[in-house]
């Protein structure tokens, strides 16, 4: 074989540019045509089935009681979230520090929040009361300065915030050490060497790096959260899930309210997702 | 090396050990530094070299011996015969004094090139901001990249990121530069431009100390080669006699397999 006969002749001949044609995927193009059958049951099942009581579901969609609801889930999730987060940053220091009685009760607090379900957290913390009647502040060990009744202190609303918030940082000290751990030693190390003070050092140069590891585990664990608060309706507070099961308590429209409740759960964590999204490429500045 | 005396030195090194673990990484290294010298470290992979250089900007304690910059001792106080520990905020203060330029750049991804040179003056020299973004412009332009100061590290080549990095060294207005192979995580093509970098700063009179593979550079602007292996210096002096007519065997042998 010389050389001229590997060029392909042929195409050189070729004058009109050559077409591709793509190959055609019959069993795709079965796949396709089986999920648009199936989707259009579901739809058909969802419209034409007049138990769903759409027009019930329109009604109280938005009436005050059940939007107050709304606010009072989103309350319950924000505050949980940012006491969660610092907290659980603070734990996920303590457990990255050389000091073992630091790091080993940073450890065991995972072990125990993590470990206990939120929803006897909940009835714990409601519950505190029971054990300790009245909370005294002062000195450890030594003379107290004031004292408050137990149940005074801690109502049905700050039951569920401390639960919540508890069990949180549980999770974001985990998270929060994953991110502090995926930063290069490198990065510590040029900052140590530039006489970056240590605070600084954490907040402007690890922390924002430690973000892009961060940001999408803690979206996981906000979106889980504005779900999970759905549980605090057994100390009757009147978040969506517990205010949609008083209205169908009293009219009996179960299915609608329930599906008011998941209705609004969906714009919830679609718009938490896409600030999650604009977060993201905050953080991500600076990465290709 | 010269002869002159603490009192002139830059840099001090008395007796200095550091081990990891069972590894005895320094086996006593006596070095003096001085002003407007440019010392160039070379020997094989594993001698210590690096680990010698960050013992002197304490990123390293040392387990025995002494380190001093400019007179004073470094990470600790001494008291009689004893060296406390200094608190951190001290040991920053002193490293503030020493540029140190890492072989894997270590640029802060998330901040700009402006910013990753003016971050240290601001937040550890407490210096007045309009002055530091003048400065942080004058270095940036003294590297040659001017018109990178509002890019992100990661757009850069990796000659332009170390010399950003230099920049970055170069803000805190340093007494002391300290390199840690500067040119080993780059491509050949780039090498030229950092060393030419580097070869300003060692005729403006800066005192600097440089781990390095390339024996042509350290020919060209050491005036001290201190040749390295197994935790000791072996030899040092001026170039032309460390890698032309090297005393010891092993400095031979290392040149010989270099070259």
């Amino acid at each position: 074989m010389t050389v001229s006969d590997l060029r392909a002749p042929e195409l050189e001949r070729e004058d009109p540019p050559l077409r591709v044609v793509t190959a055609r995927r019959r069993l795709r193009l079965v796949a396709v045509l089986v999920v648009l059958v199936l989707l259009a049951m579901a739809g058909n099942a969802l419209v034409t089935n007049p138990a769903w009581e759409w027009e019930v579901v329109g009604e109280y969609l938005f009436a005050p009681s059940v939007v107050r609801s709304v606010a009072l889930t989103l309350e319950l999730t924000a505050l949980a979230i940012v006491f969660g987060f610092l907290l659980g940053t603070l734990l996920a220091l303590a457990r990255l520090s050389p000091n073992r009685l630091l790091s080993n009760v940073a450890r065991g607090y995972v072990w125990v929040f993590r470990s206990v379900p939120l929803i006897l957290q909940l009835l714990f913390w409601y519950n505190l009361a029971l054990l300790y009647p009245r909370l005294t502040f002062g000195v450890p060990f030594g003379p107290s300065f004031f004292g408050i009744g137990t149940m005074d202190l801690i109502g049905p609303l700050t039951a569920a915030v401390l639960g919540l918030t508890l069990h949180e940082a549980a999770y974001a000290a985990e998270i929060v050490r994953g991110g502090l751990l995926s930063v290069d030693h490198g990065q510590r190390e040029a900052a140590a060497a530039l006489g970056i003070p240590p605070v600084r050092r954490l907040l402007r140069i690890i922390l924002p790096q430690a973000m892009r590891s961060i940001v999408p585990n803690a979206g996981n664990q906000v979106v889980g959260l504005v779900k999970g608060t759905s549980v605090v309706y057994i100390m009757a507070l009147p978040e969506l899930f517990y205010q949609v099961q008083v209205i169908y308590n009293r009219n009996g429209r179960v299915m609608a309210l329930l599906l008011v409740a998941a209705i609004w759960y969906l714009i919830l964590t679609t718009v938490l997702s896409v600030a999650q999204h604009y977060v993201e490429r905050h953080y991500g500045r600076g990465h290709r | 090396m010269s002869a002159a005396g603490t009192d002139t030195a830059m840099v001090e090194l008395r007796g200095v050990h550091k081990s990891f673990g069972s590894l005895h990484v320094l086996r006593g290294v006596d070095l003096s530094v001085g002003r407007g010298e440019v010392a160039v470290i070379v020997g094989p992979s594993g001698s210590g070299k690096s680990t010698l250089l960050r013992t002197i900007n304490h990123l390293e304690k040392v387990e025995r011996g002494s380190v001093r910059v400019d007179g004073a001792l470094l990470g600790y106080r001494r008291v009689g015969d004893r060296l406390y520990e200094l608190p951190e905020r001290e040991i920053l203060r002193q490293r503030t004094a020493i540029g140190f330029v890492f072989q894997a750049f270590n640029l802060f991804p998330h901040l700009t090139v402006r910013q990753n040179v003016t971050e240290a003056p601001l937040s550890a020299q407490r210096r007045p901001r309009a002055e530091v973004e003048a400065l942080a412009a004058h270095l940036l332009d003294r590297v040659g990249l001017a018109d990178k100061a509002e890019a992100y590290p990661a757009t850069l080549s990796g000659g332009q990121r170390q010399r950003v990095a230099i920049a970055r060294a170069l803000a805190l207005e340093p007494k002391l530069l300290l390199f840690d192979e500067p040119t080993s995580a780059l491509d050949p093509e780039l090498v030229g431009e950092v060393l030419e970098v580097v070869k300003d700063l060692a005729r403006s009179g800066t005192t600097m100390i440089v781990v390095t593979h390339e024996l042509g550079f350290a020919r060209e602007v050491a005036d001290t080669v201190v040749f390295m292996d197994g935790g000791r210096i072996v030899e040092h002096g001026p170039p032309a006699q460390v890698l032309d007519d090297p005393r010891h065997e092993r400095t031979r042998a290392f040149i010989g397999k270099v070259r």
